[in-house]
């Protein structure tokens, strides 16, 4: 009886063993000749191994450049076509929308859900991840042979330093220089338009119902800091919280922003409960900010910088 | 049983009606935004007047936001003893009828269709809830009865079945999903008058049943012995589903989902004051009302200026009370 049962389990298992060994086997043959095709035109930039360290501070090394690039977030889209890498682009998210060549790109599914499977059927060399949701995904993806680098900035210089990191793996440092070039050119322009006004309170809305804000330790944060402002949401703690609105009608900003897109429409700010008697809305100092160009941390930021501090000290653009 | 049994029903109401009268003066004296408790009163007399900002905090945060909790949790024990005692079972709560999951339906059809406008929101969630309601209705009806067990099986099926469309709409419109989330999460942030509006359409609602608690002590005997002593049982069957319906589905509508307080609080009151209607459902309506008003409360303060979702904090206040009440009334 048991041997019976045990013979069978046995049977069963190897059954399984060989499958698995088979499908994978498969696989492998299969992602062989899609690296080999798609690396074949690279050996030109040959010059030993390239090393960066990423958002989440791991050494990220690739023996060359980076020849088929997935990125797992719009925002790593747009940094790659930036840098100059986007003939190197092999999938992108369903969320892409810019450039606008990006929305063409083959889907791995959204920034939210993307599918391990169809990463790796596109064999990258390299994957731009995002933080946050995606933390748990790095393991799977690097098991799977794959190179990940995690685009996590938590302020605007840590945006163009990763960007100048992109460039260096994908062998495109020209391009990046460019993109940091024009980035670091709109912070130095902004602090010189804004640098001896007084910090104006500012509230920065991410999501309207329940709301949520930018807190401290984001890039948003420090870019409303560059832009001349005092963030209200980083009393609040890091990343991004929910925030009261009594706290908030209490704290009466100066300036309210609210980002406005595909994840949040803010309706009419004004005719909220209570917001009626914000400082910020009598003096007509309500702003919708797009986004694309304030929460993606991507070449855009220098376009949302600009943006914020023309919000925020509207009267330093006719003193410049 | 206890103290409150015994002195009979009229004490017990008085007692919880203090506990709510105490409950909403501290919810509105108590927020994240601190105002002195003369300013406070300054205010209340004030009214609402434009051009202050604490008169704005208390007058179009804080009061429509005590307000609309305050009916939620009324509307939601309501149907919970309702529903509890009409299905005879204890695990029952206002959501088993795929009213909620109806709502919630609604309520995702109207973020994935962008009515950015609020008021359709909570419009379609009670379309959607009473919708539902239609439906396992009409599975339930035989012959110009309704069968209740077919009806729960069938609020279940159907609240599952609402749940996976949800899912799947979360999926195929997923610049959506954080929208979605916090509409189910539930919560009274940001609530003002128009949400008080609508809850308050709860309140004949929540009245009509205290006119038929005979029928309803009479019906807990089972639908047999009820017709045998001559009430019109499918009349007031009827009359309490459509009631416990529209209560879930306005409450849902202006709060999003909040578990807890539909399940426990009517057994909380049982072992309180018993099984009369008499007594059960007006002290569930001001228990109820009295645990959400607390639940926000502590959800607007206990971290400020974030908040904690109030559905957390039911469960948190209620689980403990529930398991005490449990064993204590098991002792006695």
């Amino acid at each position: 009886m048991t041997t019976i049962r045990f013979g069978r389990l046995t049977a069963a298992l190897l059954l399984v063993a060989v499958l698995t060994l088979g499908a994978a086997a498969l696989s492998a043959c299969g992602s062989g000749d899609d690296t080999a095709a798609s690396s074949s035109p690279s050996a030109a930039a040959a010059a030993g191994p390239i090393t960066v360290t990423d958002d989440s501070g791991v050494e990220v090394t690739l023996e060359q450049p980076a020849e088929a690039i997935v990125s797992l977030a719009p925002a790593n889209t747009e940094i790659a076509y930036a840098v100059g890498a986007g003939d190197k682009m092999v999938a992108g998210t369903s969320y892409d929308d810019y450039p606008e060549e990006a929305t063409a790109l083959p889907k791995i599914g959204d920034f939210a859900n993307p599918n391990v499977e169809k990463i790796a059927s596109f064999a990258p060399d390299l994957v731009l991840a995002a933080g946050g949701i995606q933390a748990d995904l790095r393991g799977k993806l690097e098991d799977l042979g794959m190179t990940v680098y995690v685009v996590d900035p938590k302020t605007y210089d840590g945006v163009i330093a990763t960007i100048e990191n992109v460039g260096k793996l994908a062998g495109t440092e020209d391009g990046a220089a460019a993109v940091t070039a024009e980035m670091t050119a709109a912070r130095q322009e902004v602090q010189d338009a804004v640098g001896d006004l007084p910090a104006a309170t500012t509230f920065l809305e991410i999501y309207g119902k329940p709301l949520m804000t930018a807190g401290a330790d984001t890039f948003i944060d420090d870019m409303i800091t560059i832009a001349g402002g005092e963030n209200i949401g980083a009393t609040a703690g890091s990343g991004f919280p929910n925030f009261s609105t009594e706290v908030l009608v209490q704290t009466d900003p100066q300036v309210y922003i609210a980002d406005s897109g595909s994840m949040s429409e803010p309706g009419e700010i004004d005719a909220r409960a209570g917001f009626g008697e914000l400082t910020a809305v009598k003096d007509g100092k309500v702003y919708i900010i797009d986004d694309s160009i304030i929460a993606r941390p991507g070449p855009r930021l220098a376009e949302g910088l600009r943006a914020l501090a023309g919000y925020i000290h509207p009267e330093a653009e006719t003193a410049q | 049983m206890s103290k409150l049994a015994r002195t009979g029903t009229w004490p017990g109401i008085l007692l919880v009606s203090g506990m709510l009268a105490v409950c909403l003066v501290l919810a509105l004296a108590l927020g994240p935004a601190p105002l002195s408790v003369g300013r406070i009163w300054q205010l209340l007399f004030a009214g609402p007047v434009p051009g202050d900002l604490d008169n704005a905090i208390f007058w179009q945060i804080r009061m429509p936001r005590v307000l609309t909790a305050a009916l939620v949790g009324a509307a939601l024990a309501v149907s919970g003893v309702i529903l509890q005692d009409l299905f005879l079972n204890p695990l029952t709560d206002p959501y088993v009828t795929g009213v909620s999951s109806g709502a919630a339906l609604g309520a995702t059809i109207g973020i994935v269709l962008h009515l950015s406008n609020l008021s359709w929101i909570t419009v379609l969630a009670i379309v959607g809830g009473l919708g539902t309601l239609a439906i396992v209705w009409m599975a339930a009806r035989r012959r110009g009865r309704i069968d209740v067990f077919v009806l729960l099986l069938a609020g279940v099926t159907i609240a599952y079945l609402a749940s996976a469309v949800v899912t799947v709409l979360m999926i195929k419109a997923n610049q959506d999903m954080t929208a979605i989330i916090y509409w189910l999460m539930g919560s009274f942030s940001g609530r003002g008058w128009p949400d008080v509006r609508i809850a308050l359409v709860t309140i004949p609602f929540m009245v009509l049943p205290l006119f038929f608690t005979r029928e309803m002590d009479i019906m807990l005997q089972g639908e047999k012995r009820a017709l045998e002593l001559g009430v019109e049982v499918e009349r007031t069957k009827r009359m309490l589903l459509v009631t416990a319906g529209v209560l879930t589905a306005l409450a849902v509508s202006v709060s999003g989902i909040i578990g807890f307080v539909g399940l426990v609080v009517p057994h909380i009151v049982r072992l309180l004051v018993g099984p009369g209607h008499r007594g059960l459902l007006p002290v569930s309506l001001l228990a109820g009302a009295s645990m959400m008003v607390v639940a926000d409360l502590l959800s607007r303060t206990v971290i400020a200026p974030n908040e904690i979702p109030v559905g957390v904090v039911t469960t948190f206040v209620g689980a403990p009370l529930f398991v005490y009440l449990l064993r204590r009334g098991r002792r006695a």
